[in-house]
C-alpha cells in the first residue's frame, strides 16, 4: 500500500559535523595569521636590537685610537663565543688590515648605517654565515671598518615560535575534531532511532510516538514537538472519522424506523394492489442498502479502533478457502463464470477466522461482480518456504488502473474505469478488506491479472513465523 | 399464542417490539426496568423474553445470569447497541440464547423469537418431514415423494435448517449464521442464489412448492 521511502543512509550529515569542519578551518586560518603577526613583530624587535648593537659598537670602535683598533677587534671576536660577530679593517684601497673578514663585500655601502646582507660575509676561517646585518664605516684616516652580525638567530627564534604554535594548533585541532566527530555520531544515532520509531506512523499507525530520552536536549525538544503534532493530527483525524461515524450512527436508528414503517405498510397493504406493494418493496430495498452502507462504515471504524486480537487463534486457511469457494460458487455459476480454487497444502495462520473469511469472501464477491459474463475468477493460495502465504483473487474484468489503486481503499470511492460505478455495492468492500488486513498485520495489494483484470493479494504469515516475528519485535 | 416479556427502557423500541410480536399473534408485556423485569421473569409464565443490554436498575447481563442461576430456562433474546463480537460473546455466555444488535428490523427480531419459541421441538428427531419431503438426518439423505434428491453436503445442511424450522420465517442473516456459522453481511445476493439452487432441486417442475419466499424478509418452508 503506502510505502514510505527510507532516508538514504549516505546523504545525511549531522549539523555538529558541519560546524566542526567550519570551526576547524577557521581555527587553522586564525592560527596562521597569529603566527605571522607574532613572527613579524618579534623579527622587527630583534632587528632593532641587532642593528642598535652594531651601530653602537661601530660608533665606539671608531672613537678609539687607530693603533689599538686591530687588537680591540681581535679581542671582541674572542669574547664572542658563539661566533655571531664578524669584523674587519681595510685600508683606503680596500686591502685587508685586520679582523676575521678578508674582503669587504662589494654591495655594502660604506655609510656607517646597518644594511641587511643576504649572502653574508666570508671569514678568514672560510666559514660563511648566510644572512647577516652589516655596517661599514670610513674612519678618519680613510681606512674602512666592517662589523657584521649573524642574523640567523632571529630566524631561529621565529622558527621556534612557529613550531611551538604549530604544536599548539595540532594539539588543539586533533582532539577537537576527533571529539567533535564522536559528538556528532550521538545525535545521528538518535535520529536513526527516531526514524525507526516514526516508521509505523508513515505506515498509517497514528498511535506511535517518538522516544523522548529525558535528556531535555534539542533532539528531545524536536521529538516532543513532533509528538505534539502527531497528537493533534490523530485527534483531528479521529474527529473527522468520528463525525462520519456519528452521522452513520445517528441516521441508522431513524432509518431503521422508516424501514419498519414501510414494512408495516407492506403488511397492511390490503389485497390486490400489487403496484403499491412493489413500490413499498423497492423502498425497503433502498432503505436496506442504505443501512448496509452505514453498517459497513461503522464496522470498518470498529475494526480500526479496537485493534482487537481477542478473536485470534489458529485458522486452517485451506479450509477457509474451501468454504469461501463453496459459498460463492453458485453466484459465479449464475453468471456463467468459471470459478476455480487452486490451493495445495497450506500452513495454519494465526487470525480471526471469521474476519479472514469475510475479507477473502469480499474479494471473491468483488471479482465475481467485475468479471464479465462467462469470464474467469480464480482463488489461489500458495505458501513459500519462509512462511509467507499469499492469497490471490484473480478476475478477468477491466481491472483497476494503477492510479486508482490507493483510492479504492478509501471509503465510498467507486472506480469509474473499472466499471464499479455501474455495479451494485457501496464502495466499502475494499476498505473493509484493507482494515481487516491491517488488523492482522497482513499486507494487501492490488495488481494486474494477465492479460487483463484485477489481482487482489493478501500477504499473510504462517502462524509459527508470525509468532516468532512478534517475539522478535518485542525483544527489539 | 405465546406470552412474551419485553424488558426495554426505550419506549419507542419497546413499542416496536410489542407491535411486531403482537402482529405475529403473541401476548406481550413490557417492562422498562431491569430488576422489575427480573421479578416478572422469575414469577414465570413467559415463553420468551427480549432483554435490552443496558437498563436502569439492573444491567441486562446481570438479569440473564440471575435468571439462569435461579434455574429459569425461558429463552432470552438479548438486544444491544453494542455490536462487536466480544459483547455478543459476553451476552451469550451470561445465558442469552440469541443476540441481536440495535438498530434491528422488527421482522428479524420476530423471526428470531419464533425460532426460540419453537426451539427443542424438532431437535431430537432423526427424520424430519414436511409434506412429501423427508430428511434422514443420520443417513444425510433427502427424499421428495420417495425419490432421493441429489444434494451437496452444504445444500443438505441448508435444507435441514429450513425444514427443522418449518413454518417459521427465516431471514437471510439467520440462515447465514446457522448454516455457515458467520455473522456478517455476505454481500450481494449470495444466500438468495443458494436458496434458488436448492429450490430447483427440491421443488422440481410439477411438484407443489415447499420453499417459499417471504417478501422483504426471508424464506420459509411450508407444506403445500
Amino acid at each position: 500500500m503506502i510505502a514510505g521511502s527510507p532516508v538514504e543512509a549516505g546523504r545525511w550529515r549531522s549539523s555538529t559535523k558541519r560546524l566542526i569542519i567550519a570551526y576547524g578551518a577557521f581555527f587553522v586560518a586564525w592560527t596562521v595569521v597569529l603566527i605571522g603577526v607574532i613572527s613579524w613583530q618579534t623579527a622587527r624587535y630583534l632587528d632593532g636590537i641587532v642593528d642598535g648593537l652594531l651601530e653602537q659598537r661601530v660608533r665606539f670602535l671608531s672613537s678609539v685610537d687607530r693603533g689599538q683598533l686591530p687588537a680591540l677587534l681581535a679581542a671582541t671576536n674572542q669574547l664572542d663565543l658563539r661566533g655571531l660577530m664578524a669584523s674587519g679593517l681595510f685600508d683606503a684601497q680596500g686591502r685587508y688590515v685586520a679582523g676575521d673578514v678578508e674582503r669587504l663585500p662589494a654591495n655594502l655601502p660604506v655609510d656607517g648605517r646597518v644594511h641587511p646582507l643576504p649572502e653574508g660575509v666570508e671569514r678568514t676561517s672560510g666559514e660563511r654565515a648566510a644572512r647577516m646585518h652589516a655596517v661599514a664605516l670610513r674612519l678618519d684616516d680613510g681606512s674602512v671598518m666592517l662589523l657584521a652580525r649573524d642574523y640567523g638567530v632571529v630566524d631561529r627564534v621565529g622558527a621556534i615560535m612557529r613550531s611551538s604554535l604549530m604544536w599548539g594548533l595540532s594539539l588543539t585541532l586533533v582532539p577537537g575534531l576527533l571529539g567533535g566527530y564522536l559528538l556528532s555520531r550521538g545525535p545521528l544515532r538518535r535520529v536513526r532511532r527516531l526514524e525507526t520509531a516514526i516508521e509505523p506512523v508513515m505506515r498509517g499507525h497514528l498511535g506511535a510516538r517518538l522516544p523522548v530520552s529525558g535528556r531535555r536536549d534539542e533532539v528531545d525538544m524536536l521529538a516532543a514537538i513532533v509528538n505534539r503534532m502527531l497528537d493533534r493530527i490523530e485527534s483531528l483525524l479521529g474527529e473527522v472519522k468520528g463525525v462520519s461515524d456519528s452521522i452513520a450512527h445517528d441516521l441508522r436508528t431513524p432509518l431503521t424506523r422508516l424501514r419498519t414503517q414501510l414494512h408495516r405498510a407492506l403488511q397492511l397493504g390490503g389485497g390486490g394492489d400489487d403496484a403499491r406493494a412493489r413500490l413499498l418493496e423497492c423502498c425497503i430495498v433502498e432503505a436496506d442498502s442504505l443501512l448496509d452502507r452505514f453498517r459497513a462504515l461503522l464496522r470498518i471504524s470498529e475494526l480500526e479502533d479496537i485493534g482487537r486480537r481477542a478473536g485470534f487463534g489458529p485458522v486452517d486457511l485451506a479450509d477457509t478457502l474451501r468454504r469461501v469457494h463453496e459459498l460463492y460458487a453458485p453466484l459465479a455459476e449464475e453468471k456463467a463464470i468459471a470459478f476455480a480454487l487452486e490451493c495445495g497444502a497450506l500452513p495454519t495462520l494465526c487470525a480471526d477466522g471469521s474476519l479472514l473469511f469475510e475479507a477473502i469472501g469480499n474479494l471473491v464477491d468483488n471479482a465475481i461482480k467485475f468479471a464479465p459474463q462467462g469470464g474467469h475468477v480464480t482463488l489461489r493460495a500458495a505458501a513459500s518456504a519462509d512462511g509467507r502465504v499469499t492469497v490471490d483473487v484473480l478476475d478477468d474484468g477491466r481491472g483497476i488502473p494503477a492510479a486508482e489503486r490507493e483510492s479504492v481503499l478509501r471509503r465510498f470511492y467507486r472506480s469509474t474505469a473499472s466499471g464499479a460505478a455501474d455495479a451494485a455495492g457501496h464502495g466499502l468492500g475494499l476498505p473493509l478488506v484493507a482494515a481487516i488486513a491491517r488488523l492482522h498485520g497482513h499486507g494487501f495489494t492490488i495488481g494486474d491479472n494477465t492479460p487483463h483484470g484485477a489481482r487482489m493479494t493478501l500477504h499473510c504469515w504462517a502462524a509459527d513465523v508470525a509468532r516468532a516475528g512478534t517475539e522478535q519485535e518485542q525483544e527489539a | 399464542m405465546a406470552r412474551i416479556l419485553t424488558i426495554e427502557d426505550d419506549a419507542v423500541t419497546a413499542r416496536e417490539i410489542a407491535a411486531e410480536l403482537q402482529a405475529a399473534g403473541n401476548e406481550v408485556d413490557c417492562v422498562g426496568d431491569g430488576s422489575v423485569g427480573l421479578e416478572r421473569a422469575l414469577a414465570g409464565g413467559y415463553d420468551a423474553i427480549t432483554l435490552d443490554r443496558m437498563l436502569p436498575g439492573m444491567d441486562g447481563l446481570a438479569v440473564v445470569s440471575a435468571l439462569r442461576q435461579a434455574g429459569n430456562a425461558t429463552p432470552v433474546l438479548m438486544i444491544s447497541a453494542l455490536s462487536d463480537v466480544d459483547a455478543r460473546v459476553r451476552g451469550l455466555r451470561a445465558g442469552g440464547d440469541d443476540y441481536l444488535t440495535k438498530p434491528f428490523a422488527p421482522e428479524e427480531m420476530a423471526a428470531r423469537i419464533e425460532v426460540l419459541l419453537r426451539r427443542g421441538a424438532a431437535q431430537r428427531e432423526t427424520v424430519l418431514r414436511v409434506g412429501d419431503l423427508e430428511l434422514d438426518r443420520i443417513a444425510r439423505v433427502a427424499r421428495r415423494a420417495g425419490v432421493e434428491l441429489d444434494l451437496l453436503p452444504l445444500e443438505f445442511r441448508l435444507l435441514e435448517y429450513l425444514v427443522r424450522h418449518a413454518g417459521q420465517v427465516l431471514t437471510r442473516t439467520m440462515i447465514f449464521e446457522a448454516v455457515w456459522g458467520y455473522r456478517f453481511d455476505p454481500g450481494t445476493n449470495v444466500i438468495d442464489v443458494h436458496i434458488a439452487r436448492l429450490r430447483r432441486k427440491v421443488d422440481a417442475a410439477g411438484a407443489a412448492p415447499l420453499i417459499h419466499t417471504v417478501r422483504g424478509c426471508g424464506y420459509s418452508v411450508r407444506a403445500p
